[in-house]
């Protein structure tokens, strides 16, 4: 009993057969790329790591970093759970990825554009008509819009798996306000504190500047005739759930932090109120949902919005990013389509593979997910960050029942999904003070400039930290590892 | 022929608990065609402030009002002249073949062509069971069954004021029979689409004094899209075809993308609005 062996950190590790295990292979041997850090922890016991985790939990609530949940009887601010062995990526990987989320943002650019002109892709029978008009983010105010530098999804956000197969694949594409990367940075910058002598064993691509590189992106999108551009981050207000990273991003990039009181709209500009008067507005990062951004426009009861701000972007006196009207290309009934709109666009074999996806709306497909329920996820086409999905093997018959007849009254809401087996990560678990495999994703953040684009080279691995659970989003109670990408 | 109006839009909106911030936007400028011309504009406010000349997001000209002044209420008028051409809403020929004309209505590339004006809203989805409320005839032409259509609604609600509102639903004013031109022209459009015609809702002046339902207030009328021929309007609530006493403003969906006014007021406590239109022929050549 009590030897110092029992104490190393993973002295109770359990690995499960059947799950891809990204640090240790089938043989249980460690991979390359984890060995250098495994060697590291090798001499610590698992008690200096509660100790070391403590002090970086403090000081993640400290510095107030925090999410909130929707739909908790008391909304409450919570600490974005996080923990201190990070995920790595190797460098050939992460090529893959790289290359895979620039083709499909790239893809998804391209079909705003048509979607939003020509519509050639439907015209060609390659996506149906029906889903584009039974969308309500299919925006008839964009269309034959040239939004600058005609790009729309400045900013994507890719979740990407990877199945017990060992293959990465995309499980959903978030191309109208994606959140996730403030945490990315803070993750990284408490993980160097706390741990700075393991940091420095390893060759990591810096996450740190992404701030930077994004405002240098967005002014790329500046309105004609704009030198120096004034841009702002326009946020819904402290209540919403990004809260946090609206501010983080504000003030990393060195701009204003605005709600829609704080703007207005005068002869097709946009102003910001500040103590010194009017300050013309040329660029705004939005983290407003389009149907909030401006009430004359869109849903005429919003009090988040800027009255008048969408006739100024159709003047092209203000840039919004991203794009209004974004909406309509993530909608998970349209990224069934991705590997033809690929295809279509780029004329490219998809880089990253697609989940196959069973469309509620086809009756042929409607009566297999009916028939085969529990070996499925259903999904609602129009829902983010987890919300509405139930997964068919972790349903009881009555709720089995009740998923049913919702998805036969509204077959266009929902599509249906093989239950992937995401690859697992050991992750340290508080309650227990130990190691143990949690699911894992990772959400990617893409960024599209004029001629210019670049994948943050690290991103969000976002943990599903109930045992077995496969739902990773934060607000689902997920948590998440800083991720390293390894330089060659 | 050539005719030429003078329209008056007056409002006064009154708010009980006050404000001090505020944002107006008027939907009321005639639109420029091939039948109208506007002569002359001139808008104005009570409260001092610059009426800013805008577009709204399907490109119709807008007014738009700014106020960070403590106020209750905002008075504003437009006034326009205008000339209007008469033209022969008969003056096309009808396709000789009515089977083409309803194969190329039901093509992939008119659907997607038209597809803003053949996709359901609010106000222009029917409920499963008035489905087959109206049958379009497929033995005659697009532009015949539109036109019965038109005759049809007419026939089929009652003018009536102060029964239904702007949030009434298409289904109550189906089962109810009663309603004001923004029933009649949303009953028209969505069997319209229903039957894969593209409609549109048209807001706008009537010229009154030829015994025309749609009196001092702003009027609706529909545009259905004829094969061949182009967008022509069609007024349910009149059973004719729109002409030159029927000056349009803009067209959308439905009502809420033509609403004449949209605000957003800081305030508690009630709000109140009227609004009068005066259409006056000054002049006939």
């Amino acid at each position: 009993m009590g030897t110092t062996e029992d104490k190393s950190i993973f002295s109770s590790y359990v690995k499960k057969d059947g799950l891809f295990d990204e640090v240790f292979d089938k043989n249980g041997d460690v991979k390359s790329v984890y060995q250098k850090l495994l060697d590291l922890y090798g001499s610590r016991t698992i008690d200096d790591y509660v100790n070391l985790n403590n002090k970086a939990k403090s000081s993640f609530f400290n510095q107030g970093i925090t999410f909130q949940v929707y739909g908790d009887k008391q909304s409450q601010e919570k600490i974005f759970p996080f923990d201190l062995f990070p995920r790595i990526i190797s460098t050939d990987e992460w090529e893959i990825i790289e290359q895979g989320a620039i083709q499909r943002n790239i893809a998804l650019n391209h079909f705003l554009w048509d979607v939003y002109h020509d519509k050639k892709i439907v015209k060609d029978k390659v996506v149906p008509i029906e889903l584009l008009s039974s969308s309500p983010n299919y925006l008839h105010q964009m269309m034959g819009i040239d939004p600058p530098n005609k790009i729309y999804n400045h900013i994507s956000g890719t979740d990407i798996i990877k199945h017990s197969d060992g293959n990465y694949y995309v499980l959903e594409d978030n191309i109208r306000c994606p959140s996730g990367v403030s945490y990315v940075i803070c993750n990284r910058t408490a993980l160097k504190r706390a741990l700075f002598g393991v940091f420095n064993h390893y060759k990591t691509h810096s996450v740190t500047n992404y701030a930077e590189n994004l405002l240098h992106l967005l002014e790329t999108a500046k309105p004609p005739g704009v030198d120096m551009p004034v841009t702002v981050v326009i946020t819904p207000g402290m209540f919403n759930s990004a809260y946090y990273e609206h501010s983080y991003l504000a003030k990393a990039m060195g701009v204003e932090l605005v709600e829609g009181r704080d703007l207005f709209v005068e002869n097709d500009f946009v102003y910001m109120k500040t103590t010194q008067g009017p300050v013309r507005v040329d660029v705004v990062y939005r983290r407003i949902d389009d149907l909030f951004l401006d009430p004359m426009e869109f849903s005429p009861d919003s009090a988040l919005g800027v009255p008048g701000i969408f006739a100024a972007y159709r003047k092209g006196n203000v840039t919004l990013a991203n794009a209004p009207g974004t909406g309509v290309a993530d909608d998970k009934a349209i990224y069934t389509y991705m590997p033809e709109i690929i295809k279509y666009y780029l004329d490219e074999e998809p880089i990253l593979k697609n989940v196959h996806t069973y469309h509620c709306s086809r009756p042929k497909e409607l009566q297999y997910v009916l028939d085969n329920i529990k070996d499925l996820v259903i999904k609602p086409v129009d829902e983010a960050g987890g919300y509405g999905i139930s997964i068919g093997n972790r349903l009881t018959k009555e709720e089995i029942e009740r998923v049913k007849s919702e998805v036969k009254a509204n077959p266009r809401k929902y599509v249906a999904q093989p239950i992937m087996s995401l690859s697992v990560h050991p992750t340290y678990i508080d309650q227990k003070e130990s190691f143990e495999q949690r699911h894992v994703d990772l959400r990617t953040f893409t960024v599209l400039g004029k001629d210019e684009q670049f994948v943050l080279k690290g991103g969000l691995t976002r943990v599903a930290l109930k045992e077995g659970n496969l739902i990773v989003n934060s607000s689902q109670g997920g948590g998440s590892k800083d991720t390293w990408v390894l330089k060659q | 022929m050539l005719y030429e109006y003078e329209i008056d839009y007056d409002t006064r909106n009154s708010y009980e608990m006050g404000l001090n911030e505020a944002f107006w936007q008027f939907l009321v400028i005639p639109e420029e065609n091939d039948t109208q011309e506007l002569t002359y504009w001139h808008f104005e406010n009570d409260l001092d402030e610059k009426n800013s000349v805008s577009e709204n997001g399907l490109g119709f000209k807008t007014v738009q009002v700014r106020s960070k002044k403590e106020l209750d209420h905002i008075k504003f008028n437009a006034h326009f002249k205008l000339t209007k051409k008469e033209i022969n809403p008969f003056d096309f020929d009808l396709p000789l073949n009515i089977e083409e004309e309803r194969k190329l209505v039901d093509s992939l590339d008119f659907r997607v062509d038209h597809e803003p004006y053949l996709r359901k809203t609010r106000f222009t989805q029917l409920l499963e069971e008035h489905k087959s409320i109206y049958t379009f005839d497929q033995k005659k032409s697009i532009f015949e069954n539109l036109t019965e259509l038109n005759h049809w609604a007419y026939g089929h609600l009652y003018f009536k004021t102060g029964v239904t509102d702007v949030n009434t639903s298409l289904d109550e004013i189906i089962e109810n029979r009663h309603g004001v031109c923004q029933d009649f022209t949303h009953l028209f459009c969505a069997i319209a689409k229903h039957h894969g015609v593209p409609a549109r809702y048209v807001s706008g002046y009537l010229h009154q004094g030829h015994g025309f339902f749609g009196d001092s207030q702003m009027h609706a009328w529909a545009e259905a899209f004829v094969p061949n021929v182009g967008w022509i309007g069609f007024d349910p609530t009149n059973n004719v075809l729109a002409n030159y006493n029927h000056i349009k403003v803009c067209h959308g969906k439905d009502y809420t993308d033509c609403a004449p006014l949209k605000g957003v007021v800081y305030t508690l406590g009630k709000n109140e609005t009227e609004y009068t239109v005066q259409v006056k022929a000054s002049q006939q050549q």
